[in-house]
């Protein structure tokens, strides 16, 4: 296991300063703060945010972001899921969509599309899961066929985040049949842009009321060569290492930090026992799992591939997420009240309707556990 | 920093050093007599036992975090003598009063003791090792209510015996009476100090067991074959390790992030606080999830799990348990008020070695 204790050099404690400072002064005083990862879409705070240099801080300046470190992204990260800031609109494309290019990309896909992304200007959606391939990602139906000049995909996507607002979505497909052999051969990932002829986005309303997720219909729809993400074929392979590199970071922890600091902000600077006690178990976690989080993120930076301790953080993290969610509603008191008149009051309810997500979005907590143990056991041998 | 060795080499050192000093045999003998000597004198000879103790006052020199990671292996290696309170507790507590360090075993604990005209009278309840140790080190309130580091000849104090769940002594403390050989004037927050100390130490000693109990763990049910297969293999079962091995780092990173925020001086109030409550916590957590995968070998005598289980079980509640340490913590939190909360919990290592 790679977790040791990371301390921050004094350069990236200047930047957290710097984003905090940044964040106070564009968040109006009233603000609500987003769960994490669940911010709102907003192109305006997402361009104030490139202006800043803060997008696609990895990618590397010659493709219009700042070369920046691992942990610097880490560090700019924190602090806006910390503030609950609206992220939705560049999460994906800077988080999965921008390494991904980097990794796998064209040099022409590279030129086009990271500038775009660093810049605010460019939103990514992921296309992964279907009807009928949620954990078992390998069974996805949507299928390419060869044109001229391109590939014709049809199939159908779901839980595609923002599809109705975002510009493209990387979709997972078939590009050749299964065969009786290895069914992770024949993936591929096709950049679909969610403007084209064919594609077809409903909402899929869930039970927060909210319409942010969809269903993403694609039919017959045209993908011209130059957008193949990677290798043809190389879809499976390509689609894990996006997630093994992206399991770990902040938002695994920090999707509660509003509800937290609102509790606070309701039960005085003076609680009693069982709710300092509350306090004080969610503030001891928080700090353990963001210091497990550090050292895997230190540890990439070092261009190392903590995939198991990766998995560990992520579900140790979402875990607890909802650990908190129940923790406070129970040392509270009272009934959940959606329209209550404390910020407490209605992040809470959103809360307990979104909790059950976290421990399903980026693999479910029992697949990923099964992932982390083989490793252990494998590495036991 | 006064460092002596990294880390990392201290704690492989001292595996080393007890891989085969430790055995099931030296465990019996040592919860039947309350004493290993075959463990206690190669650490104390090879100066794993006043780590983080000055050279000044007669210790071995290093950190914090040094000593630390000496708990961590000592802790993996269930070596049951007192490493902890020879060194980080009643070393440091005597070098905090400008006092050196008599040789041998050395141990300390807590109550309400008070010095007056040259006696004390008070209690020390759950000693380690009272029994066992050369010299009891107290701190003791006198006629002023300032703290008075004592130090006091077991031979002179009357001991009722007493044990944990692992069979280690835990000794009542009787000093009514008793005149102390030597007393220093001890820094104001001598007391809080040393409790701090005490918590940081039992999380590193849990860090290390725990760690421990998962590798056992992982290697018995990879081995151990049930309808045709390891039952490590079965999800159930492969979810109890993923959660060993979480709990397990858990305590461990908060372990040593406390014991790195000491710097060169003593570990950070916050960081003990939420070392503390996390360790404690994932032992138990630990110990369950451990026993329920390793089925009824695991409870047997004859295993090597409860020998580890039996001190998690221990370790947690000694110098304070996670609830004692949330609350604590809990209030500091609060009284910062909403807004502190998030500069206060992300403030990295180096401001905590800035601060102290």
């Amino acid at each position: 296991m790679i977790f040791d204790p990371t301390p921050l050099s004094p350069a990236e404690e200047e930047l957290r300063a710097e984003v905090r400072a940044w964040l106070a002064d564009v968040l109006p005083a009233d603000f609500r703060p987003g769960l994490g990862l669940g911010g709102r879409h907003d192109p305006e705070f997402t361009r104030a945010l490139a202006r800043r240099g803060w997008i696609g801080m990895s990618i590397p300046t010659g493709y219009g972001g700042a070369g920046a470190s691992t942990v610097r992204r880490f560090v700019v990260v924190e602090e806006l899921l910390a503030a609950g800031a609206p992220i939705a609109a560049h999460w994906i494309a800077e988080r999965q969509t921008a390494p991904a290019l980097l990794r796998f990309g064209t040099e022409e896909q590279r030129r086009w599309f990271l500038p775009r992304i660093a810049a605010g200007e460019c939103w990514f959606s992921l296309g992964m899961s279907e009807p009928d391939a949620g954990s078992d990602l390998a069974s996805v139906r949507t299928a390419a066929s060869r044109v001229e000049g391109g590939w014709r995909v049809t199939g159908t996507k779901v839980w595609t985040t923002n599809a109705h607002l975002n510009h493209f979505a990387v979709v997972l497909c078939r590009t050749s049949p299964q065969g009786d052999g290895d069914r992770h051969a024949g993936l591929s990932q096709l950049i679909v842009d969610l403007g084209a002829d064919g594609v077809q986005v409903s909402p899929i309303p869930l039970i927060d009321g909210e319409e942010h997720v969809n269903e993403v219909v694609l039919d017959g729809v045209f993908v011209p060569d130059e957008r193949v993400l990677g290798e043809v074929g190389q879809g499976w392979r390509q689609v894990t290492a996006e997630l093994a590199h992206e399991r770990s970071g902040p938002d695994r922890y920090l999707s509660v930090l509003g509800l937290y600091r609102a509790f606070l902000a309701v039960h005085g600077r003076e609680p009693d026992d069982v709710r300092a006690a509350a306090i004080g178990r969610i503030g001891a976690q928080l700090w353990a799992i963001r210091q497990l989080s550090l050292a895997v993120a230190r540890s990439l930076e070092q261009g190392e591939a903590p995939a198991v301790e990766a998995s560990l953080v992520k579900d140790v993290g979402t875990t607890f997420e909802q650990q908190v969610v129940e923790t406070l509603r129970d040392v509270a008191g009272g009934e959940i009240d959606p329209g209550g008149p404390t910020m407490f009051d209605r992040l809470l309810a959103e809360c307990v309707l979104n909790a059950p997500t976290w421990t399903l979005r980026g693999g479910t907590t029992e697949v990923l556990r099964g992932i982390a143990a083989k490793a252990l056991t494998r590495s036991a041998r | 920093m006064t460092a002596i060795l990294d880390v990392t080499e201290v704690r492989d050192a001292v595996a080393d050093l007890l891989a085969d000093r430790v055995d099931p045999a030296v465990l019996e003998a040592a919860e039947r007599d309350g004493w290993a000597a075959g463990v206690w004198e190669p650490l104390h000879a090879g100066g794993f036992t006043t780590v983080g103790v000055p050279e000044s006052a007669g210790g071995a020199g290093g950190s914090v975090a040094e000593a630390c990671a000496v708990l961590e292996a000592a802790g993996a290696a269930s070596a049951p003598v007192p490493v902890a309170e020879t060194g980080l507790l009643a070393g440091r507590l005597l070098a905090s009063a400008g006092l050196a360090l008599p040789d041998g075993p050395l141990t300390t604990g807590t109550g309400e003791v008070s010095l007056r005209d040259g006696t004390l009278a008070g209690r020390l309840a759950r000693v380690a090792w009272a029994r066992q140790a050369a010299r009891i080190v107290l701190v003791a309130d006198d006629a002023d209510g300032a703290p008075v580091v004592a130090v006091v000849d077991p031979a002179s104090a009357r001991i009722a015996p007493g044990r944990n769940l692992a069979g280690e002594p835990r000794d009542a403390v009787d000093l009514d009476g008793v005149v102390p050989e030597t007393t220093a004037p001890a820094p104001a927050d001598a007391r809080d100090a040393l409790a701090r100390r005490g918590a940081l130490a039992r999380a590193a000693m849990i860090a290390g067991a725990a760690r421990r109990v998962g590798e056992l763990t992982v290697a018995y049910t990879g081995e151990r074959v049930q309808f045709g297969r390891p039952v490590s293999r079965f999800p159930a079962v492969a979810d109890h390790l993923v959660r060993i091995a979480e709990q397990a780092e858990m305590a461990a990173i908060a372990a040593r992030s406390a014991a790195a925020s000491a710097g060169d001086g003593e570990p950070a109030a916050l960081e003990v606080a939420a070392a503390a409550a996390v360790a404690s916590e994932a032992a138990g957590l630990v110990a369950a999830a451990a026993h329920q995968a390793t089925g009824a070998m695991g409870v047997t005598r004859e295993f090597a799990l409860g020998v580890l289980t039996r001190r998690l079980w221990s370790w947690r509640d000694e110098w304070g348990g996670e609830r004692a340490w949330a609350t604590r913590l809990g209030h500091t939190l609060a009284a910062g008020g909403p807004e502190a909360l998030w500069p206060t919990l992300s403030r990295g290592l180096r401001h905590a070695a800035e601060r102290s």
